[in-house]
This record gives structure tokens, C-alpha cells and sequence, in this order.
């Protein structure tokens, strides 16, 4: 109990001190701010579909079909939390380069992540039988993970984009931040973290009641 | 300071309301555990 206290205290923090401070960077303005829930959403769905490559490969070692069904709850969590990455960034966008959507090659790339994983779930919803669904999805959830890291970190980084590319850091992988800024964003990585698994251990544990209710039946 | 307490007002309902569904929904799986 106590961790969900602190949990609160976390995120409320980041929150206050996200539009209470100067904003991040003062050549962009106010719309700098969704730089800290950017971000964290952006790191959330990465560890989030990794987990899910993670618990695939397990299901593949194991072939325990609670082990899958972990696999589907996180990568499930993983798009709401890209969803939320591109709204954001969709609402940066149309602040700073005037509409919402620009085909810029992050907007493509997150695009590309948004349909392989929502094929992910596609797939699982056109097989029937417990167990090929279970070895189909485990074998497709790797194969998607594969593509994160060059979509979210290589693709972007080899052609010419709009998006803020040293927010973080240069091109000599030096933090540019403020003292400030960091520790908020610092906060915020913090608190969507805990969230996260938060998430994903209540839904592992509706899934394991379903699984007992199922085999009573 | 420089703030946007429109802003604030608005990610603080949308944070609460996350966190009280979370708190329910855990209270409730946590009733459905003991009873099982």
C-alpha cells in the first residue's frame, strides 16, 4: 500500500512541477512542456513491448498459456501508451509546426509501431485454438520487437526530421538538460514506471482469476 | 514563476481519475482473490 502512496506523491509531483516550472525550452515555449509525459510514454511502450518479447519467449520455453497471456496484457498496455505518445506528440506538432500530423519520419515511424502491434492483436483474434494462437503470437510479438529499436531509435536518426532530436541529448551523447528539467523529467520517468507495473500486475492477476474461472467451468 | 495552471488543472483531474480506477479495480481483484 504504501508504494501506491508514494506512487501518488511521484506523479503529482512531476505534474506540479511540469507546469509550474519555466518550460523546458524557451525558444518552443509552453508547448515544450508535454516533454515530460512525452518522453516517459515513449520509454513505457519500448520496456512495455520488450516485456512482451520477453514473456513470448518464455511462453515458447514453457508453453504455459498464462505466460502468453502476459505477453498479450503488456504489449496491450504497450500501444495504449504509444497511442498516448503519438497524441502527444500530435499536439506538440500542431503548436510547433502547424497541423497535427506531417508525415514527418518520427510520425511515420510510430505509425509503422502503432500498426505492428495492433496486428499483433488482429492475430490473435483471428485464431481460435488456445495454443496456436498462443505459439503464432509468441513467435510474431519477437519479431515486432525487433523492429522497435530500429524504428524508434535508427530510422528516425537517418533521414532529415522536424522532431527535436537534442532534447535529451547531442549528437556526442551529452545531456544538454538543466538541472531542473532533469529532475522532472527524472520524476516523471519514475512515476510512469511504477504505473506501468502497476498496470500489468493487476492484469496478470484478473488473468490468472479468468483462468481459474475458466477451468472450473 | 511561469506556469500553466489551466494545464495543471486539467493533467491533475485526468491523473486522480487514473488513480482512483486503479485503486478500485485493485480493491476489487484483491475481493475476488480471498474469495476464491
Amino acid at each position: 500500500m504504501w508504494w501506491k502512496a508514494l506512487l501518488f506523491i511521484i506523479m503529482t509531483a512531476a505534474i506540479v512541477a511540469a507546469f509550474v516550472t519555466e518550460a523546458p525550452q524557451q525558444q518552443i515555449g509552453e508547448a515544450s512542456r508535454i516533454f515530460y509525459f512525452h518522453i516517459p510514454q515513449a520509454w513505457i511502450s519500448v520496456l512495455a513491448f520488450a516485456m512482451s518479447m520477453i514473456y513470448s519467449i518464455g511462453y515458447l520455453r514453457k508453453r504455459d498459456i498464462l505466460t502468453d497471456g502476459r505477453a498479450a496484457d503488456t504489449a496491450a498496455i504497450g500501444l495504449l501508451v504509444c497511442i498516448l505518445a503519438a497524441a502527444t506528440g500530435s499536439i506538440f506538432a500542431k503548436v510547433t509546426w502547424g497541423s497535427f500530423w506531417n508525415w514527418d519520419p518520427r510520425e511515420s515511424s510510430i505509425f509503422l509501431l502503432l500498426l505492428i502491434y495492433g496486428a499483433y492483436f488482429a492475430l490473435r483474434g483471428a485464431v481460435q485454438d488456445e495454443n496456436r494462437r498462443a505459439t503464432l503470437s509468441a513467435v510474431y510479438s519477437i519479431f515486432a520487437f525487433l523492429t522497435v529499436p530500429f524504428l524508434v531509435f535508427v530510422l528516425p536518426r537517418m533521414v532529415p526530421s522536424l522532431h527535436p532530436s537534442d532534447s535529451v541529448v547531442d549528437e556526442n551523447m551529452k545531456f544538454v538538460m538543466g538541472a531542473e528539467v532533469w529532475r522532472i523529467l527524472l520524476t516523471s520517468l519514475v512515476g510512469f514506471s511504477v504505473l506501468y507495473l502497476w498496470m500489468f500486475n493487476i492484469s496478470g492477476r484478473i488473468r490468472k482469476l479468468s483462468r481459474a474461472r475458466f477451468e472450473e467451468i | 514563476m511561469d506556469g500553466n495552471y489551466v494545464a495543471l488543472s486539467v493533467a491533475m483531474v485526468v491523473w486522480i481519475g487514473v488513480f482512483i480506477f486503479l485503486m478500485r479495480l485493485d480493491g476489487r481483484v484483491k475481493k475476488l482473490e480471498r474469495n476464491q
